[in-house]
C-alpha cells in the first residue's frame, strides 16, 4: 500500500512538472527589435523599451522565475501568510491530499494571480487602451482594460476576474475583482473567495527583467492583505507553444487511484 | 434515442445566440447614427497606412455556423475523397461522439471562425491576434514577413502567417495535426491541410472571410467557402471555460449503450 501511494505521488509530481521548464525552447524564432551584444546574444540588461506615448512597453514573451512557482509565498518568512482559520485548514487539506481538487488538473484556467506564477511563458501585448496576456498554460488569455473604465459593480464571476489597468508613472497598476468562489491562488492550493481583489504592479526594470508586485486582498480567506513579488525573465528568440490540456490529460486516470488509498 | 439526440442538440446550441449580449460596454470611437446606435453601414475604418482596420469584436453570421458547406456557392459540392466522405457520414450518424471540441479541445482553423461565439481581432505592427470566446482560446498570425515553418509542431490551430494584398489580409496556415474537424458537422482534415483565409472588410459592420481548404489527402481538389462576420458593438467577450461543467462524459456512455 505504501509503495502504491508513493508511486502515485511520483506520477502526480511528474504530471505537474512534465515539460515545464524547457517547454518554450523547442521553437527557435529570432525576436525582432531585441538589443543584442557583439556576439549576437540578446542584451537583457539593456534599458526597457518605451512606447510612443511615453510609458514603458511591457510587451514581450515572459517567463516567471522558478522560485515562486507552485508556492506564491516561497519568498516570505514562514508563517507570514495571514490565513483565516478555515482557509489554513483547507490549504493543509489540499497539501495532504495531493491537490486532488485542483481546478487546473481538470484543465480549467489558473486565473489571477496563479497564471502569472506557472512554469510556462506568457506573451504580453500592450496597446494604449488594452493589455492582453496570452498564456501558454491551458492556451488561455486575459484582457486588462486600460481605457479608463472602472471595475464593474456586478461582473460575471470568472476565473480571471475582471481587470482594469492604469499607469502610475512607469508602473502599470492592474486591479482585478469579480472572481468566482473557488479559485486557487497558487499550485499549492492557497484558497480564494469571491471577495478576492488582486492588485498587480508591473515594473519593467530593464529589457530582460520585470517584477510583478502582487497584493492579495481577500477578507473572505485572509485576515489582512499580503504581498509577494514575482520576478519575470524575458524569453528572446522563442515562441509560445500550443498547450492543449485536454488532449492527453491523465488526471482522471490517476485520481480514482488516489481516491481509494 | 430521439430524446438523447435532442439533448445533444440542445447542449450544442445552448446559450449560443445571446452569449455576448450579457455584457454592455460602449465601444469607443465607432460611428453612430443620430440616435446613438452604431452605424454598421459606415465605411470601414482605415489605418494610417491606408489599409482597412480589421480589429474589433466580430461574430460569425449564424447561417453558416457549424456547417461549412452552407458557405459554398450554390451548385458546388464538397470534393470528398471516398474515405473522408464515409467518415463524415459516420460522424453525422453517431451524433459527433468523437468531436474534439466536446472534450473542450480548441476548434482550430477554420472551425474557430465558424462557431456561434464572437472573437476579438487585435492588430499589432508585426502580428494579428484573434481572441476566441469559444473555449477561451487564441491564435497568432505572424505578419512580419516570415515564411511558414518547414517542420512545425503539429497543432490544432496550425501555424499562421499573413500578408496584405491591397485591402485584403491573406492568411496561410499549415502545420496541422491529423485530427482537426473543419466544422461542427465533422468534415475531416489531415496533416496535409493548408488553409488560406482572405479577410475582406466590406464596411464598418461587415467582414467576409473567404476560405480555401486544400487538403489533398481528404479532398480531391481545393474548395472554397465564404464566411460572413458581423461587427459586435457595445459588448465584450465572456469567459467561456469549457471544462467547468462539461456534460460530454456523462452523455457519451449513454450513446454507446443504445
Amino acid at each position: 500500500m505504501k509503495r502504491t501511494m508513493s508511486s502515485v505521488r511520483v506520477v502526480l509530481a511528474l504530471v505537474c512538472v512534465a515539460t515545464a521548464a524547457p517547454s518554450a525552447q523547442w521553437l527557435k524564432q529570432p525576436t525582432a527589435g531585441v538589443p543584442r551584444t557583439a556576439d549576437g546574444k540578446a542584451d537583457l540588461s539593456a534599458p526597457a523599451p518605451r512606447t510612443s506615448y511615453g510609458k514603458p512597453d511591457l510587451s514581450g514573451l515572459w517567463q516567471p522565475a522558478a522560485i515562486l512557482i507552485g508556492d506564491l509565498a516561497a519568498n516570505l518568512p514562514p508563517g507570514s501568510v495571514p490565513y483565516q482559520p478555515w482557509a489554513e485548514k483547507l490549504y493543509k487539506e489540499r497539501r495532504a491530499n495531493e491537490s486532488r481538487d485542483d481546478p487546473t488538473a481538470n484543465c480549467i484556467v489558473g486565473g489571477v494571480p496563479r497564471s502569472d506564477a506557472v512554469p510556462y511563458p506568457f506573451k504580453v501585448l500592450q496597446e494604449k487602451d488594452l493589455v492582453v496576456i496570452l498564456y501558454e498554460a491551458v492556451h488561455s488569455y486575459r484582457q486588462i482594460f486600460a481605457d479608463g473604465r472602472s471595475l464593474p459593480t456586478d461582473p460575471n464571476p470568472a476565473w480571471f476576474g475582471y481587470s482594469v489597468g492604469r499607469w502610475d508613472n512607469d508602473t502599470f497598476v492592474v486591479e482585478t475583482a469579480g472572481f468566482n468562489d473557488g479559485g486557487w491562488l497558487d499550485n499549492n492550493g492557497k484558497p480564494a473567495t469571491d471577495k478576492l481583489r488582486v492588485t498587480e504592479r508591473f515594473v519593467r526594470k530593464d529589457f530582460g527583467h520585470m517584477d510583478i508586485l502582487i497584493t492579495i486582498d481577500d477578507p473572505g480567506a485572509y485576515t489582512k492583505p499580503w504581498n509577494v513579488t514575482l520576478p519575470l525573465i524575458l524569453r528572446p528568440d522563442t515562441e509560445l507553444l500550443e498547450y492543449i490540456c485536454n488532449e492527453n490529460n491523465k488526471y482522471f486516470d490517476i485520481i480514482p487511484k488516489t481516491g481509494t488509498k | 434515442m430521439k430524446a438523447l439526440r435532442l439533448f445533444v442538440a440542445a447542449l450544442l446550441l445552448m446559450n449560443t445566440p445571446l452569449a455576448a449580449q450579457w455584457l454592455t460596454q460602449p465601444t469607443p470611437n465607432i460611428p453612430r447614427t443620430a440616435d446613438g446606435k452604431p452605424d454598421l453601414t459606415a465605411p470601414a475604418p482605415r489605418q494610417p497606412n491606408g489599409r482597412p482596420v480589421l480589429a474589433g469584436l466580430w461574430r460569425p453570421a449564424p447561417g453558416i455556423v457549424g456547417d461549412l458547406s452552407r458557405g459554398m456557392k450554390s451548385g458546388d459540392a464538397v470534393p470528398f475523397q471516398p474515405w473522408a466522405e464515409a467518415l463524415f457520414k459516420e460522424r453525422r450518424a453517431n451524433d459527433s461522439r468523437d468531436d474534439p471540441t466536446a472534450r473542450c479541445i480548441v476548434g482550430g482553423v477554420p472551425r474557430s471562425d465558424f462557431v456561434g461565439y464572437p472573437f476579438k481581432i487585435l492588430e499589432r505592427p508585426d502580428m494579428v491576434v484573434i481572441l476566441y470566446e469559444a473555449v477561451h482560446s487564441y491564435r497568432q498570425i505572424f505578419t512580419d514577413g516570415r515564411a511558414l515553418p518547414k517542420e512545425p509542431n503539429p497543432a490544432w490551430f496550425g501555424y499562421s502567417v499573413g500578408r496584405w494584398e491591397g485591402d485584403v489580409l491573406i492568411v496561410e496556415s499549415s502545420g496541422f495535426n491529423d485530427n482537426v474537424w473543419l466544422d461542427n458537422a465533422g468534415r475531416p482534415a489531415t496533416d496535409m491541410l493548408k488553409v488560406t483565409e482572405r479577410f475582406v472588410r466590406k464596411n464598418f459592420g461587415q467582414m467576409d472571410i473567404e476560405i480555401t481548404i486544400d487538403d489533398p489527402k481528404a479532398y480531391t481538389k481545393p474548395w472554397s467557402v465564404t464566411q460572413q462576420l458581423a461587427f459586435q458593438p457595445d459588448t465584450e467577450l465572456l469567459e467561456y471555460i469549457c471544462n467547468e461543467n462539461n456534460k460530454y462524459f456523462e452523455i457519451i456512455p449513454k450513446l454507446t449503450d443504445r
